[in-house]
Order: C-alpha cells, then sequence, then structure tokens
C-alpha cells in the first residue's frame, strides 16, 4: 500500500482542474421536437479563433445524453448558408441578424433546418506557467529520459444564444477553466494531464442543454 | 532527378572502391555483423535519395471544394476567361536562410474550381471563353480574374500559432466588344489555426480554403456594390435588390 501511495497522490494531482460557469438570462428559453439548434464558432478575431474541435465538443455533449437537443454539424450549416457566416460576413449583433432575415434565400434556409436557436461560441485555451527541464538520451544500450515538468492550461470560452423567433440574444453562458498539468520522468515520461479544455466543454454543453431545454434548476 | 544524382553517386563510389579495395575489418566490421555485406549497395540509392529529399521544395497542391452561395442570380449572361496565369497559378516560398525554394503552392485548379462554382450562382448563365475576344453577341459582359498578390504566413517564421494566407485579386469586366465596364481590385485573407502532429501541408491548404471561401463572400455580397458595376447594372435595367 506504502508503494502505491505516491502514484496515487500523482493520480490524485492530475484531477487539479477548477471549472466555474456562469449564466445570464434575459429572456425565457424552450425547444420542442423538431426544432433544432446550431453551435458556431467566432473567427473574426485576429489574434485567435475558437477551435472547430471545442465547437464540436460542445455539440456532441448538447445532442448526446437525457434531454439531448438536435445540433445542425457547424460545417454543413456554414456551407448551406453560404456566404452568409464566414468570418468576414457573420453577424456581429442581433441587429445584423435582423438584416439577414430580410434576406428571402437565408431566412428560408434557417427554415428549412429547423433552426430555433444560435448559439455562439468564443474564447480559446491559453498554456502559461510552465517550468521544468527534461533531458532524454539514447545510446546503444537504450534510452530514457529524467526531469520534470509542469504547465498550467486555462480555457475561456463563452456562448452566447441567440432566439431565431425574437431576433434578441437570450442570454449567455461563460466557462472558466483551469488546471495544472504534471510531466515526470524517471527513464519513462509519465504525462499527468489535466484535462482541462474538456472539462470547460463538458460544463459548458450541459449548461447549454438544461439553458436552451427551458430547465428552471439551470442558472447559478 | 535525386534518383539520378543518387546512382551517379553509386557509380563513383562503385568506381572508388574498384581502384582502393577497402581493407577486411577485424571481426569483420558494421557490415559484416549486420549482414550488410554484399547488400550495400542496392541500399545506398535509397539512402541518398532519402537524405537527398529532404533538400527539394516540398510542392503543396491547394485542393477545395466550396459550397454555392445561396443567393438569386442576376438575368445576365457572363463569359469568363481564365488566362494562363491564373490556372497555372503557382506561389514559392524562399528559405529565408539557404535561399531555396522551401514551399511551392499550386493553386490553379482550386482558383478555377472556385469561380466555376460562384459565377453559375451569380448569373443566369455563364460560358467559358477561349480569349477575352471570343465573346459572341448573346454575352453580356467578360469577366477576367487574376491574382495579383500572394502572401504566406508560416508559423515557424511569423512565429503565430496560425497559417496564413492572403491574396489581392484583379477583377476586370468589359463589354463584348472590349469596352471597359469595370476593373477593382478584391482582397482575400484565410488562417488556420497550428495543430500538434500537423504538417505544413495541412495547415497551408486549410488557411488557403479559408481565403478562397472569403474571396467568394466578398465577390457574391459585394459584386453588386462596385460602383462601376452597379452603374452598368442599373443601365441595362437589372433589378437591384
Amino acid at each position: 500500500m506504502h508503494r502505491l501511495l505516491p502514484v496515487l497522490c500523482l493520480l490524485l494531482l492530475t484531477a487539479c482542474t477548477t471549472t466555474e460557469i456562469d449564466e445570464f438570462r434575459q429572456a425565457t428559453t424552450s425547444i420542442s421536437d423538431g426544432e433544432s439548434i446550431v453551435i458556431l464558432g467566432r473567427r473574426q478575431n485576429n489574434n485567435y479563433e475558437t477551435e472547430g474541435n471545442f465547437v464540436e465538443c460542445v455539440a456532441n455533449v448538447v445532442q448526446n445524453g437525457e434531454n439531448g437537443i438536435r445540433v445542425v454539424p457547424e460545417r454543413e450549416f456554414l456551407d448551406a448558408m453560404f456566404p452568409f457566416f464566414e468570418p468576414r460576413t457573420a453577424p456581429m449583433r442581433t441587429s445584423h441578424l435582423k438584416q439577414l432575415m430580410e434576406v428571402d434565400q437565408a431566412k428560408q434556409r434557417l427554415a428549412e433546418y429547423g433552426i430555433e436557436y444560435i448559439v455562439w461560441l468564443d474564447g480559446l485555451t491559453r498554456r502559461s506557467e510552465s517550468s521544468g527541464t527534461m533531458s532524454c538520451t539514447i545510446g546503444p544500450g537504450g534510452g530514457g529520459c529524467f526531469g520534470f515538468g509542469t504547465w498550467t492550461d486555462d480555457s475561456n470560452f463563452e456562448a452566447e444564444v441567440w432566439d431565431l423567433d425574437t431576433l434578441e440574444s437570450v442570454g449567455s453562458i461563460s466557462t472558466d477553466a483551469t488546471g495544472q498539468s504534471y510531466m515526470p520522468a524517471v527513464v519513462v515520461p509519465i504525462p499527468l494531464i489535466a484535462r482541462v479544455e474538456a472539462n470547460a466543454c463538458s460544463g459548458l454543453g450541459n449548461q447549454l442543454k438544461q439553458f436552451i431545454g427551458g430547465n428552471p434548476e439551470s442558472g447559478t | 532527378m535525386i534518383r539520378s544524382v543518387a546512382s551517379t553517386v553509386v557509380d563513383f563510389l562503385g568506381a572508388l572502391r574498384a581502384v582502393h579495395p577497402a581493407p577486411a575489418p577485424a571481426g569483420g566490421g558494421l557490415a559484416s555483423g549486420l549482414n550488410l555485406r554484399g547488400r550495400l549497395p542496392p541500399l545506398l540509392p535509397l539512402l541518398l535519395t532519402s537524405l537527398l529529399a529532404g533538400c527539394a521544395a516540398s510542392t503543396i497542391v491547394i485542393d477545395g471544394d466550396y459550397p454555392s452561395p445561396l443567393v438569386g442570380k442576376l438575368p445576365l449572361t457572363v463569359g469568363v476567361y481564365y488566362s494562363d496565369e491564373l490556372r497555372n497559378f503557382s506561389y514559392t516560398e524562399i528559405n529565408d536562410n539557404t535561399g531555396d525554394d522551401e514551399y511551392i503552392v499550386q493553386g490553379g485548379a482550386s482558383q478555377l474550381e472556385l469561380f466555376n462554382t460562384l459565377l453559375p450562382a451569380l448569373f443566369a448563365k455563364v460560358v467559358e471563353l477561349p480569349s477575352p475576344e471570343a465573346a459572341d453577341a448573346g454575352v453580356d459582359a467578360v469577366f477576367v480574374p487574376s491574382i495579383a498578390e500572394f502572401q504566406l504566413g508560416l508559423p515557424q517564421k511569423t512565429k503565430l500559432k496560425v497559417y496564413e494566407i492572403w491574396m489581392k485579386y484583379n477583377m476586370k469586366l468589359s463589354n463584348p466588344n472590349g469596352e471597359y465596364i469595370a476593373d477593382w481590385v478584391m482582397t482575400a485573407y484565410g488562417k488556420a489555426p497550428q495543430e500538434n502532429l500537423q504538417t505544413v501541408d495541412a495547415g497551408v491548404q486549410g488557411a488557403a480554403v479559408v481565403a478562397m471561401r472569403d474571396l467568394a463572400a466578398s465577390f457574391t455580397l459585394g459584386f453588386k456594390d462596385v460602383p462601376e458595376v452597379n452603374e452598368w447594372l442599373k443601365a441595362n435595367n437589372v433589378a437591384l435588390e
């Protein structure tokens, strides 16, 4: 048991991820069978763009499990609505959405998909506080690594929900997940990775599902 | 070519060995230890080829498919001429340290794919012309796109975690008899985030497709707003929504 204790402690360290979710609701929401939503990543920023993998991850959480909501895949939606949701042409505010809904083709296509809400995801994961060193060698008799590395990941994402009936924003959900990862190496490197972005995705997706479904228990 | 260089080197080494036969190492040496004696010459071209391949420029062929724009068609027949420069468009990125060609981006086929998807969605009829002067009386206007500038931003050079592509296009619209209607410049920008274990090819492809979608979006939504085009459309009684 005593021999296993260090390993157990190291494994516990991997769970060191803190996730905070805030919800701001401006109007009531509900969704019925046959209606769907689309989750889109904001990509107009010069310094970063919301990762497609994260958008896909949130969409998977929203559409699976109990009370899952039908989500139109982002790529399919962007192609179907081309050229109205490209980085330079996407509506940035609900007033732009109102202008877009005056275009017959766009309005008709949105109706064909049965889209009730558009969710805009904006954010990124930053890596900071990297420290430690590790050296690896290889020779005729074999190889190995020795050292220790650690870093912190911080995921900040915000989801804004637009109602296509009222053409207004009905609220937003933000998530902030932070976690520290470790990489000790004694001959073999042992990555103890904090699942920061995965936790942000799971937390945001589940909260979004409750928010759009109109669950009164949602909120902070 | 690399193969022929490698063969030449092998021939040279073979000739050298014939003139100065190497003494057999005590205990058999590496060749004997690894049982490579007699098999070294066949392996050598492969080894040299792989070494020399590292010196050659990588060719990246842009391959994307583009969605048809969701807009109403203008009741016009447009002739389009693709110059050889556009058809065979290629950009060479130079290695700043060595001055050698590092990457060759070939995008001609993809440019044609883009315009062949875009134009039929915008105009009632589109005909491809063998030359700008080949338009007949049934054509309302002749459209000639060209690329004026191309810039590639690689993460290893810009130190940003994105692949970037910026393009400047020159668009010309003229009457079938060659008279000027409009001549305007459009820019397109695309970026793709750098990901772990991603190849340069995939990063450049991603950025190029985004840039070309950007051009298609701007062209679709902005065509009628080009002042000279707008005047010409009004003069031809084309209804502007």
